[in-house]
């Protein structure tokens, strides 16, 4: 039986132009901090290009650099004791959405891992059980991150609209 | 929450042309060297060499005793699969486990469950010729995952028999999920140490911060009636937790 292989040469001009801005978002989101998400990304892909691993498809190769560049991240935030805060005026810097920069704002300020969840689960589209495979969790802890994500999220911008701090 | 909104938002963040050049020039210049034939040969030879060695040698523990059994520690999935297993030593492995997931859901009925850290970290010992394993902890519980029905949950005679003095349940369920009390320490025969899979709730300081350190000590006593002792240190990292021999 002839089995289908998917064939990428790993070359950097390729990676960089089709998986850059999307591991960068995620990696801005998750470090609040661009010259961190820089590092994280540039790391995550020198990573592939070194190991240069065999995937099934695009997919399988898209969340095997999500995988990398979010363990890149949680490291590099165990390292960070203070939580550095990108300022909202410098998220235009980045962030083309200007009409959306204080929804944009409270995501960053959540921990990290209901964060990423979200993330995976609301921006990049992916299902639970997908997610879980990604983080190495199990299914039941990406729901939970989930669940608290959504109320940390609601909670922080309903407070925002009753005293509008 | 207009999730979609949110998803605008993030998806319309691009990085600068700038740092676009740079990552991809970067990223060029580390790409794979061609590997030297002779100098692979000699790597591979000194690493059988270095694996014959670390087949037949025991395992060592800071103060450079000498043991022969391992511990690693993970976590279970749902489908009862291990995830990230790590071997404990004498350097600091770092697990990133589940230890706020619990937390604001927790229903205490009886004990201190507010002033405890749940963590999903289970232990695993392997070597040869042993009969059973007792652990002991030296601050915080062992406990286990149970699943019950409604008619259990309002049955609160039989909740605190069970030692199950710790509710968590996902809204919207039928299924009860309850954190049985196992104790300070237990012992496991080696060969089903597969049927009592607990895991370690740690105490907290108030601040969900590890307030002294925690030892847990594994005790191994072999079919021959000796006897050997391996302690771990448990330490906390932000949302992770460390664990080490000491």
């Amino acid at each position: 039986m002839l089995q289908l292989v998917w064939s990428a040469e790993p070359d950097a001009e390729r990676i960089v132009d089709t998986y850059g801005n999307m591991l960068f978002r995620i990696c801005l989101v998750i470090l609040c901090n661009e010259k961190d998400a820089e590092d994280a990304v540039q790391d995550t892909f020198i990573t592939y290009l070194t190991k240069s691993p065999a995937f099934n498809d695009s997919e399988h190769e898209k969340a095997w650099l999500i995988t990398i560049a979010t363990n890149r991240c949680k490291n590099m935030r165990r390292y960070n004791i203070i939580r550095k805060h990108l300022d909202i005026n410098n998220l235009q810097l980045y962030s083309k959405n200007d009409k959306n920069h204080d929804l944009l704002d409270h995501l960053m300020r959540l921990p990290t891992k209901p964060k990423v969840v979200l993330l995976l689960h609301y921006v990049e589209g992916y299902k639970v059980d997908e997610i879980a495979k990604i983080l190495a969790i199990t299914t039941s802890a990406v729901k939970k991150r989930l669940q608290r994500g959504r109320e940390i999220l609601r909670e922080s911008y309903r407070k925002e609209n009753e005293y509008g701090f | 929450m207009d999730f979609e909104k949110i998803k605008d938002a993030v998806t319309s963040i691009e990085m600068s042309k700038a740092m676009e050049d740079r990552v991809k020039e970067n990223s060029g210049k580390k790409k794979t060297v061609p590997v030297n034939d002779k100098s692979w040969i000699s790597a591979a030879c000194a690493f059988g060499i270095l694996l014959a060695i670390m087949i037949g040698m025991p395992y060592l523990t800071k103060s450079g005793e000498v043991t022969n059994f391992s511990i690693t520690a993970y976590a279970l999935s749902d489908d009862g699969k291990e995830l990230n297993t790590t071997t404990i030593t004498s350097e600091k492995a770092t697990i990133d486990l589940a230890t706020e997931d619990r937390m604001d859901r927790i229903l205490s009925i009886s004990g201190d469950g507010a002033n405890l850290i749940f963590t999903d970290i289970r232990l695993k010992i392997t070597g040869e010729q042993i009969d059973t394993i007792t652990y002991t902890l030296s601050g915080g519980k062992f406990i286990e995952d149970v699943v019950f029905t409604y008619k259990e949950y309002i049955d609160r005679e039989w909740l605190q028999a069970e030692k199950i003095n710790f509710i968590t349940r996902e809204p919207s369920s039928d299924e009860y999920q309850g954190i049985k009390e196992v104790g300070s320490t237990y012992t496991v025969n080696y060969n089903e140490q597969e049927n009592h899979q607990y895991s370690i709730a740690i105490p907290h300081n108030g601040n969900e911060v590890i307030g002294d350190d925690v030892i847990i000590k594994a005790n191994v006593k072999y079919t021959d009636g000796n006897s050997e002792q391996q302690d771990i240190m448990v330490t906390q990292e932000l949302d992770a937790i460390s664990l080490k021999l000491k």
